[in-house]
């Protein structure tokens, strides 16, 4: 255990990457805020950190799946959108919301497949499918609008038992992805399969039996579906579609996995660093707006943090 | 098929950047449709809109070349642009301007050169960081408001013609003919070739690989400064959104040229007739009345055929 925890803190000898520098960031920037300003604690500004908190980690698990397969997935953004657009579409729930998750899916896997078997690079296949995507949401969903179902909209909104229901949005989205990282074999081969393109040996888990190409395709689909439940999420709570609301999403999904000690190379991150990467940014930008800092430079504040933190991780590959 | 696609008619032409094909069938897709937007005067004009595209794709390309990516220039031509337009230095002159817009894009290339190449860190997620700390405080410093005018001359440079042919395409032209000078005929343009092919190899062949990325990305930085500074010519009033989403258009033209993360076939002509191709796409599709979901829609597919058709033939080969 205590191996394990000291592993957080050293980049070099951590599958999990460096988590333990955001936790202290956490935990630091939750003292400060909750001494440091009266508005902090109070029951409605940790129900909106919470409601605020829940997209970006939703999403930026399922960033972690592509990160760690040594991919990148820029169209997360454009998965949100078109998911609000879809959600307030004339139609019943029942429909709507499947459907939600079955065309995600469908987007998930056009990527996986463009990258695996038409071997494009990830940033650049998923790029051009961030552009068709805002293309047909624009159509969907011209402008902001339309209504959610109400179920949607109640299962964000509501609480239960003084529990704010996001709270178990971000944990059944954590559940499922702890089980399937950590407790399935599709889990351990993406491991084993970004382990091998960190080091430059794309083949590695090739000769060890792993279907890379399939794994890699399943990762991608897996993102995508998160990105749809982090946009179910957003229609819920903004009660209407909106071809804008998942703007540069996909950067702040990066920017959490990236706090989060996980590696762009490929095969080194972890879940809970992810979660705490996103809880940092979370915490930042609420803590900010209590202090009434522009928007602006919260946005120049975020940037440098994602530079200084990565830049603590050394790795071998140069470049992308 | 298979037979098809190995005979060697066909290899070769499918050795051709995909950049002139689209531009070939766009300029006939024009021509068929409407023959008289094809005359110098308004093809001039169209060109000329492109011209600060076209310019930043030079430093992209570069980059692009040694398995890197430059998202930053999208932030610098915003900094520059709101330098030169917000009269925050009401005494400084063309040149002043000009020496401060070349200082920001070396210091920012130096920046993403250092930590790319020694400090090993991902270029996107780099260039990514830098580009919104730059976005984020011109927006703060603006307050989001558009800035003021940009300087008569600058506007007064732009619109020089010669004949058919506006000074700033010359200018791009001139520039694309020394990237290719440097790529075709340096040392420098070697050393980028070798670090492309293999960053191993080159090092063992005493390729100084690290400094050639540091030199790629400063000449990134420098020649988006120069893109800004066209870019700022090319308006009246300065923006706070101005050349945001220049930097993935870049990636997309460089794409299409025939140059991917590494490899180079298309050297500089192929991103060049990438970028024109852009240009005739935008008049295409305005003359068909497509509208702006359309465009994107149409964008995502031309970059994702033109990688598909690059990424088809690296397996090959």
């Amino acid at each position: 255990m205590t191996q394990w925890f000291k592993s957080g803190f050293s980049a070099r000898r951590s599958r999990q990457g460096l988590w333990g520098v955001p936790m202290v960031i956490a935990v630091v920037l939750a003292v400060v805020l909750a001494f440091g300003t009266d508005q902090f604690a109070t029951r409605e500004n940790l129900f909106n950190l919470i409601a605020q908190a829940m997209p970006l980690l939703i999403a930026a698990i399922g960033q972690l799946f592509v990160i760690l397969v040594g991919g990148l997935d820029l169209s997360v953004g454009s998965v949100i959108s078109f998911s609000t657009a879809i959600l307030s579409l004339d139609g019943p729930a029942a429909v709507l919301i499947p459907a939600v998750f079955v065309l995600a899916g469908l987007v998930g896997l056009i990527n996986g497949l463009v990258i695996t078997r038409l071997n494009v690079h990830p940033i650049i296949a998923t790029l051009a499918m961030q552009y068709i995507l805002l293309g047909i949401t624009r159509i969907l969903r011209p402008v902001s609008g339309g209504t959610v179902p109400d179920i949607v909209i109640a299962a964000v909104q509501g609480s239960m038992l003084g529990v704010p229901l996001p709270l178990f949005w971000g944990l059944i989205a954590a559940g499922l992805a702890a089980k399937v990282l950590y407790g399935s074999r599709f889990g351990l081969h993406l491991f084993g399969i970004g382990g091998g393109v960190a080091a430059g040996m794309e083949e590695a888990a090739r000769t060890y039996g792993i279907r890379v190409g399939r794994n890699i395709v399943l990762a991608y689909v897996a993102c995508a579906l998160f990105a749809a439940l982090a946009g179910a999420f957003l229609a819920g709570r903004i009660v209407s579609g909106d071809p804008n609301v998942g703007l540069l999403f996909e950067l702040d999904a990066i920017t959490a996995a990236a706090i989060g000690g996980t590696q762009l190379s490929g095969g080194v991150g972890s879940l809970h660093g992810t979660v705490l990467g996103a809880i940092v940014l979370a915490l930042l930008a609420n803590g900010m707006n209590l202090a009434n800092v522009s928007p602006f430079v919260q946005t120049a504040i975020k940037g440098g943090l994602l530079l200084a933190i990565v830049g603590l991780q050394s790795r071998k590959k140069m470049g992308l | 098929m298979a037979a098809v696609l190995s005979h060697p008619i066909w290899r070769r032409l499918a050795a051709v950047p995909p950049a002139y094909w689209v531009f070939a069938l766009l300029l006939l897709t024009l021509w068929i449709a409407r023959p008289n937007m094809l005359n110098p005067n308004v093809l001039g004009i169209f060109v000329r809109q492109v011209v600060p595209l076209g310019i930043l794709v030079l430093g992209q390309l570069l980059v692009m070349r040694v398995r890197s990516i430059d998202l930053s220039g999208g932030g610098v031509i915003l900094l520059i642009n709101y330098i030169i337009t917000s009269r925050t230095f009401p005494e400084a002159s063309g040149l002043t301007f000009i020496a401060m817009a070349l200082a920001i894009g070396g210091v920012v290339g130096l920046l993403n050169g250092y930590m790319v190449a020694k400090r090993r860190v991902s270029a996107v997620i780099v260039t990514l960081a830098v580009s919104i700390i730059l976005v984020g405080l011109v927006q703060f410093l603006s307050s989001g408001k558009p800035p003021g005018d940009v300087p008569k001359y600058m506007n007064e440079f732009f619109d020089i013609k010669y004949g058919p042919l506006p000074l700033p395409v010359l200018f791009w032209l001139g520039c694309t003919g020394l990237m290719w000078l440097v790529m075709q005929h340096s040392v420098y343009g070697r050393y980028v070739e070798a670090v492309g092919e293999s960053a191993e190899a080159a090092a063992f062949s005493g390729v100084p690989v690290e400094r050639t990325v540091v030199l790629a990305h400063m000449l990134a930085g420098l020649i988006a400064a120069v893109a800004a500074l066209v870019q700022t010519g090319s308006i009246a009033v300065g923006s706070v959104r101005v050349g945001l989403d220049l930097p993935i258009l870049a990636v997309a033209a460089t794409i299409l040229g025939g140059v991917v993360f590494g490899r180079g076939e298309g050297g500089v002509w192929g991103p060049f007739f990438g970028v024109l191709s852009f240009a005739l796409l935008f008049v295409v599709m305005t003359v068909f009345g497509i509208d702006d979901a359309g465009k994107l829609i149409a964008q995502g597919l031309i970059i994702l055929m033109a990688a598909i058709l690059y990424g088809a033939r690296a397996k090959r080969g």
